[in-house]
């Protein structure tokens, strides 16, 4: 019975009693609540659970394999982490969401249906905006809603494609939607949209870099877990081996490094860099063979640590400095040591160095594509890393804890923060040097060697020799100076084109508008004036006549009447 | 925010990382890691390479170097036509 309850459910529901209780005790009771679901999840065999009848359908609520496995167990870590990073932070309404938001996701992972999917789908939505809100700004308030407005609509994409899906196969189960090489029909067309615009796909992907940046200090470290994480889940599960998520994904991994290079907020740059990182998910789920979909899910796993880990950090400024815009900052290692040292350690993780854990998974992704003999991803893939190494590895750290001198001297972060990023770079290392762990967890039994001479001493060459050429470029001033800008993305045409748009539309209705109602008053009153005329004392219907003109008409009445009685 | 505490300010530009003799020991060292990484490919041979550009001495070192200025370049290019002053969307 316990077993048919969706995972995370004790999270859902404990989540949402958290403001019942003790104020000072809230913070507390959402890391129990997060260990409790993790031991639940843990204790739960895998195989199908929770079948329920609805309008003659089946629907599963409870799927658990090995690729729901990875996944669920990696949430659940995030959210622990999380809620550790949250401790000091007095605030039900943000414990509330976060404790939703992540249960939500770990649901989802673990539906076997598109409708219970698409519930969990839009569960994690409506929770999370509150993270963004919570930042209580003008800006977070309308950045909130732009995404609140995505999501929902990527949930209703997705209940569409179910129900489309449902006309075309009969079936709402979710499981692999479409073979490799197949076309997409209509309702498996609109469930990928739904899954592309939760995964950030180029051009969809804005909403991302709009709202994460603008989520409160602790409220940006669980969105960088879960949302963009349950749709590479989702691919995973459903389109395993299309081909166009290669490409797909290549793109996802080059255009925001650009981006991120001129970006002055540290954390759009982390949202940016997450972008990339989705963008080798897509490409190993495009690819589809067993090592690379075992290499999406351990980037995935990885990911989610080292990200949460650089978002931590950031956070970590923000909360201590009020900024973390690069020309505000530099120096801070002075006051910030541990902060430095962690953010150095998800630094070199997200770039790849040996011994730590994208090193270890990301390279997964790429020896797949070098395996199937795609020189031209690959070579794509080895261009993304260098960039990489540009925003993440390098730029970050420098520009938040090295660079110019800002003179700022803040204090550490505190200790629960710092405890929550200890715990993440535990993993990064953990997982660098104990892969075994993570590769038994992986879909398929792939074996794999992460730490062979070839390996190491490539991927090696490629980061120090990117370092180098960073120190090249700022000996020689060709580096880009950060700039207090802000650079224009694909939400310029919902926040700039469209309102400026539909304002000039709206001009031009009121100006045809304001055309044809002059011309109609104009006819109306030619009209009125002409029968004013008519009906007025001098005209000829409203005038009065005189008694022998009216005998003379009444006479000639008469006459007609006799005459045609007559005939 | 709300949150954070009255940041101490230090005008002097002083500590390890920004002495310019520790600066050049770092540089140096980067120097000699490269030089290593590049020497390291000769103590092995690569018995199965999926591509040609594999087997080159030194290709994901050039790579590296010749990727990382590229995409700072294009980053600056785009920055001719992205950037804005940070009040844009807020005007």
């Amino acid at each position: 019975m316990i077993h048919s309850l969706p995972p995370g459910t004790i999270m859902i529901v404990g989540g949402l009693l958290i403001p019942l209780i003790w104020r000072n005790a809230q913070s507390a009771m959402a890391l129990i609540l997060t260990i409790g679901s993790l031991a639940m999840f843990l204790l739960t065999p895998s195989g199908e659970y929770g079948q329920i009848e609805l309008f003659g359908q089946s629907l599963v609520l409870v799927r658990i394999d090995s690729l729901s496995r990875i996944f669920g167990i990696i949430f659940h870590i995030a959210a622990i982490v999380s809620a550790i990073y949250a401790l000091h932070l007095k605030d039900a309404k943000q414990h509330v969401a976060g404790m939703v938001y992540a249960g939500g996701a770990i649901g989802a992972c673990c539906a076997g249906d598109l409708i219970t999917l698409f519930f969990f789908w839009e569960l994690t939505a409506i929770s999370s905006v509150f993270l963004v809100w919570a930042s209580n700004t003008e800006r977070s308030y309308r950045s909130g809603i732009r995404y609140l407005l995505i999501q929902v609509g990527s949930g209703v994409l997705l209940l569409s494609g179910a129900i489309v899906r449902y006309v075309e196969t009969g079936s709402i189960r979710f499981d692999l939607l479409v073979e490799p090489g197949a076309s997409m029909s209509i309702g498996t067309l609109l469930i990928f949209l739904a899954f592309g615009i939760k995964c950030a796909f180029p051009l969809l992907h804005n909403w991302l870099q709009d709202a994460y940046p603008e989520a409160t200090v602790t409220g940006a470290v669980f969105l960088s877990a879960f949302t963009t994480k349950l749709a590479i889940y989702s691919l995973a599960r459903g389109f395993a081996g299309t081909e166009s998520l290669i490409w797909i994904g290549c793109a996802m991994t080059l255009f925001p490094i650009l981006f991120a290079v001129i970006e002055n907020d540290l954390r759009r740059v982390l949202a940016y860099s997450l972008n990339n990182q989705l963008g080798f998910m897509v490409v190993g789920i495009g690819i589809g063979t067993e090592l690379a979909i075992n290499g999406a899910a351990a980037h995935a796993f990885c990911h989610i640590l080292y990200k949460a880990l650089l978002f931590m950090s950031m956070g970590a400024v923000l909360y201590r400095v009020g900024t973390v815009k690069a020309t505000e900052l530099g120096g801070l290692y002075k006051s910030m040591p541990w902060t430095t040292v962690f953010c150095m350690i998800g630094a070199g993780s997200i770039a790849g160095f040996p011994l730590l854990s994208g090193f270890i998974s990301k390279s997964m992704i790429i020896t797949a594509a070098a395996e199937e003999h795609m020189l031209l991803v690959w070579i794509v893939l080895l261009i993304a890393s260098a960039g990489v190494m540009e925003h993440s590895g390098i730029k970050i750290p420098f520009f938040a804890f090295f660079s110019h001198d800002s003179g700022k001297r803040p204090k550490e972060a505190p200790w629960n923060m710092l405890l929550a990023m200890g715990i993440a770079a535990a993993f990064c290392v953990g997982l660098g040097i104990g892969y075994p762990w993570l590769y038994k967890l992986l879909p398929w039994q792939a074996g794999y060697e992460p730490y062979t001479w070839p390996h190491v001493v490539t991927q090696l060459q490629l980061l120090l020799f990117a370092a180098l050429a960073f120190v090249v470029l700022m000996l020689s001033g060709l580096y880009p100076a950060e700039l207090r800008k802000i650079n224009l993305d694909t939400d310029w045409i919902y926040r700039r084109l469209l309102p400026r748009m539909v304002g000039r539309i709206g001009q031009w209705i009121r100006q045809v508008d304001a055309l044809v109602r002059q011309t109609v008053m104009r006819g109306l009153k030619a009209l009125l004036e002409y029968l004013g005329d008519r009906f007025s004392e001098r005209g000829i219907l409203g005038g009065t006549w005189t008694t022998g003109v009216m005998a003379v008409w009444a006479t000639i009445l008469l006459c007609l009447c006799l005459l045609l009685n007559y005939l | 925010m709300n949150e954070q505490e009255k940041v101490e300010t230090s005008e002097a530009p002083q500590g390890w990382f920004y002495q310019p003799a520790n600066i050049r020991l770092l540089i140096i060292g980067l120097v000699v890691a490269c030089l290593a990484a590049v020497g390291a490919q000769f103590l092995y041979t690569d018995d199965h390479p999926h591509f040609d550009v594999e087997k080159w001495y030194g290709f994901q070192a050039g790579f590296g170097f010749a990727a990382f200025v590229v995409v700072v370049m294009l980053g600056k290019i785009l920055r001719i036509f992205v950037a804005r002053p940070e009040d844009y969307y807020d005007s």
